[in-house]
């Protein structure tokens, strides 16, 4: 049984249509124009229990408005949702018992008071079982090193202890869902790599489901099994991270030194299977895919023009490819 | 369920006192407004002797009251759902396992549970420096109490619906200012109401604003006998009623519209 089922799922905003100037402005005050926006457009998504997805795409893709009805806080224009049996806009505390969200930087935790107060708080609200939650406690302080934080005010914290404190305070009642929208947003690398294998440890043990959004691609490449690639409003990829890789990113560049170089390489070879990149006075640089030739081919055309001395390869990466496909290179 | 409710009004509390000179200054702000309330009406009195049937003792006693009282009528929760929608903070409120309502019905028990003993210290302030009449009788002080206690929803739904508004407007600034001002107005805290026309009395004895501060004086100054006043409870009640059922109402169907700030 899927936990989360989306279908057809489409949302429509209304936005005010601003003229420029101050007769624009009081004109908008008393008789407004609106332009439709269609933010998600006819998705369909099915997750499992216990599986680890990262919702990816451009800033203004629909990520964040898919999560906002995932999670109950917008109504779709049409469609369904339907999270753990329950349609979250229509039983929104129910949900929301089973449920936890992380938004990048709007904090949950009380500003003024010290972290422990915040998580006395949520153990109230959620009726976690006082073992339940001294279990979780002292595991969350030890995984994300909180000893020295409990008892500090939450203003007084770094960003990047405040984000590790409302990671620890979003899967203290042990939700069977964790909606994560850029958790690691303007963090230190250390801090980015606690949060990952925190987020890998309690999805081990606890099955929890997992949806993450975010721009740092470290983030899938390390947390997430299964990759949804969003753009303008649509779901142009899902599926298994690593044939997301294979699919997309078959290219390869490498670096090639090559010494006693006779002429410019660039000019001859032209119309091969690979793509010269980069050519300078010593080293060569270029791109080809599995699919078309080999290293070893490629390595005995240049041995006609110099002596090849050292070759770095070079697989892309989950950044690189996006990159293209974002640029519109590739577009499945 | 009330537990829960607790526990956020506490919360809310504890806020408050990490400022420790905020107690300290919303009293003395209580103080400077008193004496000069005392000062204006000192001066009228010498001049005319009486006014909407106070005497001048019964005069600085309601301004004592009314000041002591304008915490609890008057503050509320507006400033903290307006700082939530404009910041998205909103989010993880709606996202909490317990209904908005009561959520915020929590905190606005914390905010009253400061603002019961800045009322205190003020009557008790203005007491050592002026002679204060004491409640009329045990019964009445009773019915004080109990108006005071039955404000309280009233106060809050209408807040709440301000606060739904605000999904719509994005800002509740004007409406907060709005019900500041209607309050002052209606309650009898700018001044008693009999000193106002008859046809604004006919209006403010409509209106529940009344009961927040003018209604629970005039009990305790023993103006008002105690077999008049159930037909105030009946309306307090009423109100009760109606402005839960609009803010129930008017909230299920604007969370169905909002669109929450913030990526």
């Amino acid at each position: 049984m899927p936990i989360i089922e989306v279908k057809n799922l489409l949302k429509k905003y209304k936005i005010i249509e601003k003229e420029p100037g101050m007769i624009g402005y009081f004109k908008n005050l008393i008789h407004p124009k609106y332009k439709e926006f269609t933010a998600v457009n006819n998705i369909n998504i099915t997750i499992e229990p216990g599986e680890l997805v990262g919702y990816i795409g451009e800033n203004g893709a629909g990520k964040s408005t898919t999560i906002k009805m995932l999670t109950g806080l917008l109504t779709p224009t049409s469609g369904q949702v339907i999270i753990d049996g329950l349609v979250p806009y229509e039983k929104r505390i129910e949900n929301n018992k089973k449920i936890g969200a992380v938004f990048g930087q709007k904090t949950q935790l009380w500003w003024d008071l010290p972290v422990i107060e915040s998580f006395r708080l949520i153990k109230k609200m959620y009726k976690i079982p006082e073992n339940e939650y001294r279990k979780n406690l002292k595991k969350f302080t030890e995984l994300l090193q909180l000893e020295e934080l409990l008892e500090k005010q939450v203003k007084n914290l770094s960003l990047g202890q405040k984000m590790r404190c409302e990671i620890a305070a979003t899967f203290l009642h042990n939700p069977k869902i964790v909606y994560l929208d850029e958790p690691t947003i303007g963090l230190d690398v250390l801090v980015k790599e606690n949060i990952r294998k925190f987020i890998k440890d309690i999805n081990k043990e606890k099955n929890t489901t997992v949806i993450l959004t975010t721009h740092d691609l470290k983030d899938i490449e390390d947390v997430c099994d299964r990759i949804i690639l969003l753009d303008k409003g649509q779901i142009i990829y899902d599926g298994e991270k690593q044939k997301f890789k294979d699919t997309f990113g078959n290219s390869i560049t490498a670096e090639i030194l090559l010494k006693n170089k006779k002429e410019n390489i660039t000019q001859k070879l032209y119309d091969e299977d690979f793509e010269i990149i980069e050519e300078n006075e010593d080293n060569i640089k270029i791109k080809f895919s599995h699919d078309k030739t080999t290293i070893v081919k490629i390595v005995q055309i240049l041995s006609n023009y110099g002596d090849i001395e050292d070759i770095h390869m070079k697989e892309a990466e989950l950044e690189d490819i996006l990159k293209e496909i974002y640029r519109g290179v590739k577009i499945c | 369920m009330l537990k829960t409710m607790l526990e956020l009004g506490k919360i809310h509390f504890k806020e408050y006192t990490i400022y420790k000179s905020n107690f300290y200054l919303f009293t003395l702000n209580r103080l400077v407004e008193v004496i000069v309330y005392i000062f204006v009406w000192q001066a009228i009195y010498n001049q005319t002797g009486n006014a909407g049937g106070f005497s001048i003792e019964q005069m600085i006693t309601y301004y004592i009251l009314v000041v002591s009282l304008s915490s609890i009528a008057t503050w509320g929760i507006n400033e903290d759902m307006s700082h939530a929608i404009k910041s998205g903070k909103i989010n993880k409120e709606l996202l909490s396992p317990i209904s908005y309502f009561k959520y915020y019905f929590g905190i606005y028990l914390g905010e009253i549970g400061f603002a019961i003993p800045v009322s205190l210290a003020t009557f008790i302030l203005c007491s050592i420096f002026w002679k204060v009449a004491m409640p009329a009788n045990l019964i009445n002080f009773i019915l004080f109490l109990l108006v005071i206690i039955l404000i309280l929803p009233i106060s809050f739904f209408i807040q709440m619906i301000i606060g739904t508004v605000g999904f719509y407007t994005n800002s509740i600034w004007g409406m907060q200012i709005l019900r500041k001002s209607v309050i002052s107005m209606f309650s009898g805290l700018i001044a008693p109401l009999t000193l106002f026309p008859v046809w604004f009395q006919k209006i403010a004895n409509i209106l529940p604003f009344k009961e927040f501060i003018y209604t629970p004086i005039n009990i305790y100054l023993g103006r008002i006998e105690p077999n008049e006043i159930w037909i105030i409870i009946a309306k307090l009640l009423a109100w009760i009623t109606i402005l839960y059922l609009i803010a129930k109402i008017f909230f299920n169907n604007a969370v169905k519209k909002i669109t929450i700030n913030g990526g």
